[in-house]
């Protein structure tokens, strides 16, 4: 009543009257914060806040994360199993018997006539680390096809595979602790203040604290890139041609660790004798950045007495992610720079458990970060199932983005998705499309019965979602965090590692081996098998319990020790057989699609903060689909006024592939010749891209292809875009 | 009382404050101080009812935020925090995150600006609503907002300068930041500070700079001028912007740097230099104020012309105060002035809470102009039934009930004086500087143009066919009534084209819309303005033509002419008057806050979508 009036008027603000708070670890990307859920008195999620002492996020959540509570009331939900013989017929309900029984019966009648590797599973990064485990064991050990594979293979599948390369093991061997100690950082086409906030927030902090240069690699001036003291606006895809010249500049100048060099790592001559020809002229003139610069950039990271490298899609989503990956540890293992804090090569993971499907699922091989291809893992993990070894394959099978192809080619008829939307998050959804109509069989199982490739499956089964059921994943930094079940599924749907032991009951194989019915059991089961001499990946020192008290904790962590390990290889010991590191000798080889004069301009693609993946949860919370509701591009304002393009029109972009209809938003942020397009609309961005394979992690190359742009009657264009926006 | 958790972050505590006596605009930051020892020490704010006096040692000192601007990241941290605890629908939002951005790439840089309510040292908010729904506290300096006092006529949302205010069109209520005093109130800082990712944003007391910073400036590239209300925020923004930034909504406003390295806005010609139609464009949601206004000021008018020109003796207006149609002139301008009313009512979105349109006579202008006007239908409707009984027709009906010439005389004076005060603020309600278009006596030649034109008019359709009817001489009425419509539009013209000039030279927010009028609304504004002249040309001739003797079948044709043209012109002139304004808001991002994407999500389907964050406008 300073002024105004005398008499109060009363001070209303919203009391969410939270009764009880549960422990979560955030289900969106892997930065894997620790969220409360706040529950009123009638046991229903009103709202999220972040968890103050623990260690990733203290308390911060982003965009995603502060709405999170808001996914129970989410519309499109699958409440009941349905069924249907023809995908041109409208589904049916069906009880759960029914539609696992005729999933069974489908598998078993398609193995039975065209062999056992006809049917394919693809799964995801969205389950729990428990029910990764659990899938793992029915479809290698029970259901015995080897073309199973997860949705990671889009995303960080060119990690694993240069983790794999350099260290003989998958694993980031870093963490955001690093962040403090670190003398300097470069960030490979990874936008953290748009796809990992709270990561940001942390290296903020570290900055604010104690400033160090940031040196940023990225074709478009992202956020990050202006923060960048040194922004590197790279050609797309000549990432391993900087990578090697950053090399050649440090072998020149006599600037590595030779003694560390020595004494861990193999392959140095011809690491040398391949980097020799990149010199930073000739590099510049592929790569686009000027020689000075990638010398500039050389001798402060070589200089720095610690020094991280951090990436994200911009190297994985690449023709030559994997070398990009190993170019990027080459340069840590020359400079010194692994296991030491402030010095890693820390991959920033994309799903809230990409690193769980990667350690335990078996999509890549056996649990455990184990092996098809080596004998002893399969005597291993066939004797603590219980199987014979030798139904295990003994080399891995088709990944995700080969299983589509192999459905071209009817080498595979049925299908069996697991939360994970590929009509609209495959490259080239024109192929996927065609591909799909000619499955025998095909189920879909996920939280949203609405997600686009439900309109192909024969059996839809509803699963539970983020809180609807217990158990852990594992973050960026091998932090395993516990996700603690705080409401019921909707309707009759039910947790995944309940559809698969139902599932697994319905085969001979299945009925003979164990299948525990809580997460707990699961994961002490899994605790057992991350036993083992000279293992990283342990997890046998912790429980459900632990990690909550803990907030997370990081892997390894042994019987026995009362925590986990903020790094790996501090030892200098890696996972190769002669326990030194590889450093690469890889060549650069120009396969990309590129800009020629009938498709002029470059289509870059990637992510914005308030939408994960397709959208199908953060699609329908308004306070997070609001930011950005409908497809649009950013386009220079230059290359528009020649093209006769205004702000906020629309325009349709062709392809080799297809066509999409976009709003256009005109910004310098993007180059004269390229457009990019946010990754998460159906009908947008994939009905263009070409999604060319990594040779090594057979991961699409979405950030590289042609397009040209055409005008569109703006009518028109405003209709399809209501009528692509089921959500 | 807000509950501060076991491991609350240390971030999220304020910090004791190292703050001067005063702020940047000399005003005392401690509030019991301000107030003049009024506001009492260690009052209770009763949060939802809630007794006890508050934890935090400085809650008698005006508090602000702090932004830095060089490191928002436009992550909507703060926007989603702040919407979480407010319980807010997607299509409200008390803070907001829009950016300016400039460069060629890849020398581009973006900088991202996060507003919520400024919790102004002069809130014009508070000043303007006229339902006193405002306070200022002494506790933190805080600008609430009582959503059920609210009966949702969006002035403050008009007055303010930052889009702060959030009229609801669904619940037909405004609501607003309430700086999370309850978070204060327990020693920790909003929620929307608490959750920035980019440590861009700050909270504290005014003046006190946040650690690490070392600026604590008043403005920024597309902040409005402070100025207007001294309002509590402060940043700091070392790292240098292009000279001219844009942005990336759709209003036609970018923002070029100045002599004193300050950012002011010129037009940016988004939307080309073609000239359209756009007829359907002009009806808005604020229609019923175009309707409201029109039928005031034609009350007015007639009002006016027809009594003052009786009392001031000339013979043809004294001859119609004595005819028979003197009452239902009355009586129309009466009705006029209800209908204006009755519109006005239906413009707010509670509209049965009308009568708390008086409660705010101190500060507000729109319950002055509302009480102007209800007195004046009051007076004029008492002076009506003051003359009814010398009404000849009345007499014939209900018989001789006297004469009362004096009081008839007395409650006109009256109705006139009331009229005048309701004119006066109504033309008071727009010259608002968040609204510069509006902010130019053009605002008032249009008010009392219209009044004067539309009044002769409507004198000269009822009083010239009554004195004819009569066989009275009409010359006099004729010229008496056209010459008011012709000296109306000569003011709104002279209006116009002043107007006009000055908005082309302004270079702010107001030249933005004069462009939109130059451009979207372009053939609509020149047939607006060509009708203007056609009225002048008319109207000149009906008077020429009218001075000579045996034109009167030419006058006849043109009489409707001119009725057509003279309607036309009040019509589209005051819905551009509307459409066109352009606050000085704070820039947008592409999708949220853009009006052209509102716009556009309404027009083909997409705010059926609630998820959409638009919504059709309901009133």
């Amino acid at each position: 009543m300073l002024f105004g009036r005398k008499d109060r008027k009363p001070i209303v603000i919203a009391d969410k009257k939270v009764v009880e708070w549960k422990y979560a670890v955030c289900g969106y990307c892997s930065t894997g914060c620790s969220i409360e859920v706040g529950l009123n008195s009638a046991g229903r999620p009103v709202t999220s806040r972040g968890k103050g002492d623990a260690p990733v996020n203290q308390g911060k959540l982003c965009i995603k994360g502060i709405f999170e509570h808001e996914l129970v009331e989410t519309a499109g939900r699958g409440t009941k199993p349905l069924m249907r013989d023809r995908i041109y017929q409208t589904f049916q309900p069906a009880s759960w018997d029914d539609a696992l029984d005729k999933t069974a019966a489908e598998f078993k009648r398609i193995q039975a006539k065209y062999g056992r590797d006809s049917v394919a599973v693809v799964s995801t990064g969205q389950l729990l680390t428990e029910e990764f485990y659990t899938l793992g064991k029915l479809v290698r050990g029970v259901i015995g096809t080897n073309n199973y594979d997860g949705n990671t293979t889009l995303c960080m599948a060119s990690a694993v595979s240069g983790y794999k390369r350099s260290f003989g093991s998958d694993g980031p061997p870093g963490c955001y602790d690093d962040f403090e100690h670190t003398d300097c950082l470069i960030a490979f086409g990874s936008n953290l203040p748009e796809q990992h906030p709270i990561i940001y927030w942390r290296l903020k902090e570290a900055l604010e604290k104690r400033k160090f240069p940031l040196i940023v690699v990225d074709p478009r001036v992202t956020m990050m890139a202006q923060f960048a003291d040194i922004h590197l606006p790279i050609t797309p895809g000549t990432d391993l041609v900087l990578l090697n010249a950053l090399a050649h500049v440090i072998l020149a100048e006599g600037l590595q660790k030779q003694d560390y060099i020595d004494a861990h790592c193999s392959g140095f001559d011809e690491l040398k004798a391949t980097v020799a020809k990149y010199n930073p002229e000739s590099a510049s003139r592929i790569c686009g950045i000027d020689a000075d610069t990638i010398r500039h950039v050389a001798r402060i990271y070589a200089k720095a007495p610690s020094a991280m490298s951090i990436w994200t899609m911009g190297i994985n989503q690449s023709t030559h992610g994997s070398d990009g990956v190993c170019g990027i540890n080459n340069l840590n293992l020359i400079t010194g720079n692994i296991g030491i804090p402030g010095g890693t090569s820390l991959s920033i993971t994309g799903q809230c458990n990409a690193m769980g499907t990667r350690e335990w699922s078996s999509c890549s091989g056996l649990p455990g970060y184990r092996m098809l291809e080596k004998e002893a893992h399969r005597q291993e993990v066939a004797k603590f199932w219980g199987v014979d070894p030798d139904f295990f394959p003994t080399k891995r099978g088709l990944q995700q983005t080969d299983i589509f192809p192999a459905i071209e080619s009817g080498e595979i008829k049925a299908l069996w998705i697991v939360a994970t939307n590929p009509l609209t998050s495959m490259p080239n959804q024109p192929r996927i499309k065609k591909a799909l109509e000619k499955l025998e069989f095909m189920v879909v199982q996920d939280g949203y019965a609405d997600c686009e490739t439900a309109h192909y499956a024969h059996v839809f089964l509803p699963g539970a979602v983020w809180g609807e059921k217990e158990g852990v994943q594992t973050n960026t930094e091998r932090r395993v965090n516990l996700v603690r079940k705080f409401v019921e599924p909707p309707g009759q749907a039910k947790p995944d590692f309940w559809i698969f032991n139902e599932l697994a009951k319905r085969f001979d194989g299945g009925r003979k081996m164990r299948f525990p019915e809580t997460t707990s059991d699961i994961f002490d089961e899994m605790k057992h098998l991350s036993k083992g001499e000279g293992r990283t990946l342990d997890i046998s020192g912790m429980s459900h319990d632990a990690i909550e008290r803990q907030r997370g904790i990081q892997w390894p962590m042994r019987e026995g020790e009362q925590s986990g390990d903020p790094r790996l290889y501090s030892d200098g010991k890696f996972q190769t057989p002669t326990g030194k590191a590889n450093l690469l000798a890889m060549d650069y080889i120009e396969n990309n699609e590129v800009p020629s004069d009938q498709y002029p301009l470059w289509l870059n693609s990637g992510r914005v903060v308030e939408h994960f993946h397709t959208r199908t949860k953060t699609g329908k919370i308004g306070n997070l689909n609001k930011f950005s509701p409908t497809p649009y591009m950013e386009m220079n304002p230059d290359a528009a006024r020649e093209l006769g393009v205004q702000h906020m029109s629309y325009v349709r972009l062709v392809s080799r592939r297809g066509d999409a209809v976009v709003m256009v938003q005109l910004t310098q942020r993007v180059p004269r010749n390229m457009v990019f397009i946010p990754m998460h609309y159906h009908d947008c961005v994939n009905r263009l891209s070409l999604g060319l394979l990594d040779p090594y992690s057979r991961q699409p190359a979405f950030k590289q292809c042609a397009v040209r742009i055409e005008q569109v009657d703006q009518k028109e264009a405003a209709r399809l875009n209501v009528e692509r926006r089921a959500y | 009382m807000w509950q501060v958790r076991d491991d609350e972050p240390q971030y999220a505590f304020l910090k004791e404050p190292k703050a001067p006596a005063v702020n940047y605009y000399e005003a005392p930051i401690d509030l019991i101080a301000r107030s003049g020892g009024e506001a009492p020490v260690n009052r209770e704010m009763f949060i939802n009812g809630e007794a006890g006096v508050g934890s935090n040692p400085n809650r008698n000192k005006q508090h602000a935020f702090h932004f830095t601007a060089d490191n928002c990241i436009g992550c909507h941290a703060c926007e989603a925090a702040c919407s979480e605890k407010n319980d807010n629908p997607a299509h409200i939002s008390f803070r907001s995150v829009g950016y300016v951005e400039g460069g060629t790439y890849p020398d581009f840089r973006r900088m991202n600006i996060s507003m919520a309510c400024n919790h102004c040292d002069d809130p014009v908010c508070l000043k303007g609503c006229p339902t006193r729904a405002y306070t200022k506290h002494a506790e933190y300096g805080a600008v609430l907002q009582d959503p059920e006092t609210c009966f949702g006529c969006g002035y403050c949302t008009w007055v303010c300068p930052y889009n702060a205010p959030q009229l609801d069109p669904i619940k037909g209520q405004v609501s607003k930041c309430n700086m999370c005093v309850d978070r204060l109130e327990v020693g920790l800082k909003p929620s929307c500070v608490s959750a920035c990712l980019g440590n861009a944003l700050n909270f504290g007391v005014v003046e006190d700079l946040p650690d690490n910073r070392e600026q604590a400036k008043v403005s920024i590239p597309g902040f409005p001028d402070p100025d207007i209300t001294h309002p509590n925020i402060r940043f700091q923004q070392i790292k240098n912007m292009p000279d001219e930034v844009t942005r990336p909504d759709g209003m036609p406003v970018k923002y070029h740097r100045d002599e004193k390295g300050g950012y002011r806005p010129v037009v940016d010609q988004k939307k080309g230099v073609d000239k359209h139609w756009n007829l359907t464009r002009l009806s808005s949601r604020e229609n019923p104020l175009v309707v409201f206004t029109l039928v005031s000021q034609a009350a007015l008018g007639l009002f006016f012309s027809a009594f003052l020109g009786a009392e001031f003796g000339l013979e043809s207006l004294v001859a119609l105060r004595e005819s028979v149609i003197y009452v239902p002139l009355v009586a129309i301008a009466v009705g006029l002035a209800g209908i204006g009313m009755l519109m006005s009512a239906t413009h707010l979105g509670k509209p049965w809470r009308f009568y708390r349109g008086f409660n705010n006579l101190r500060h507000s202008p729109v319950c002055r102009e509302g009480l102007g006007m209800l007195l004046f239908m009051v007076f004029a409707g008492l002076h009506l039934l003051a003359v009814l009984p010398e009404n000849t027709v009345f007499i014939s009906l209900a018989g001789d009930f006297g004469r009362y010439p004096t009081l008839a005389t007395t409650l006109g004076w009256l109705g006139l004086a009331a009229g005048s005060v309701g004119l006066y603020y109504m033309v008071r309600c727009y010259r608002i500087p968040a609204r510069p278009f509006w902010d130019h006596w053009q605002t008032g030649a249009s008010f009392v143009g219209s009044a004067m034109t539309l009044g002769g008019l409507i004198l000269g359709l009822l009083g010239v066919p009554a004195l004819l009817l009569a066989g009275s001489a009409v010359d006099q009425a004729i010229t008496v009534a056209v010459a008011l419509m012709l000296a109306g539009c000569v003011l709104e013209g002279m209006g116009l084209v002043r107007h006009a000039q000055v908005m082309d030279a302004a270079n702010n927010e107001g030249s933005a819309s004069h462009y939109i009028q130059c451009t979207v609304f372009g053939k609509s504004y020149r047939l607006r303005n060509g009708l203007l002249g056609l009225n002048i040309v008319l109207s000149v001739a009906v008077l020429v033509l009218n001075g000579l003797s045996g034109y009167a079948a030419p006058l006849l044709t043109l009489a409707p002419l001119l009725l057509v043209s003279v309607l036309s012109v009040a019509l589209i002139g005051r819905c551009l008057f509307y459409v066109l304004v352009i606050p000085t808001t704070m820039p947008g991002a592409f999708f949220w806050k853009n009006k052209d994407f509102e716009e556009h999500a309404r027009d083909i389907g997409l705010a059926h979508m609630p998820q959409v964050g638009v919504v059709y406008d309901r009133h």
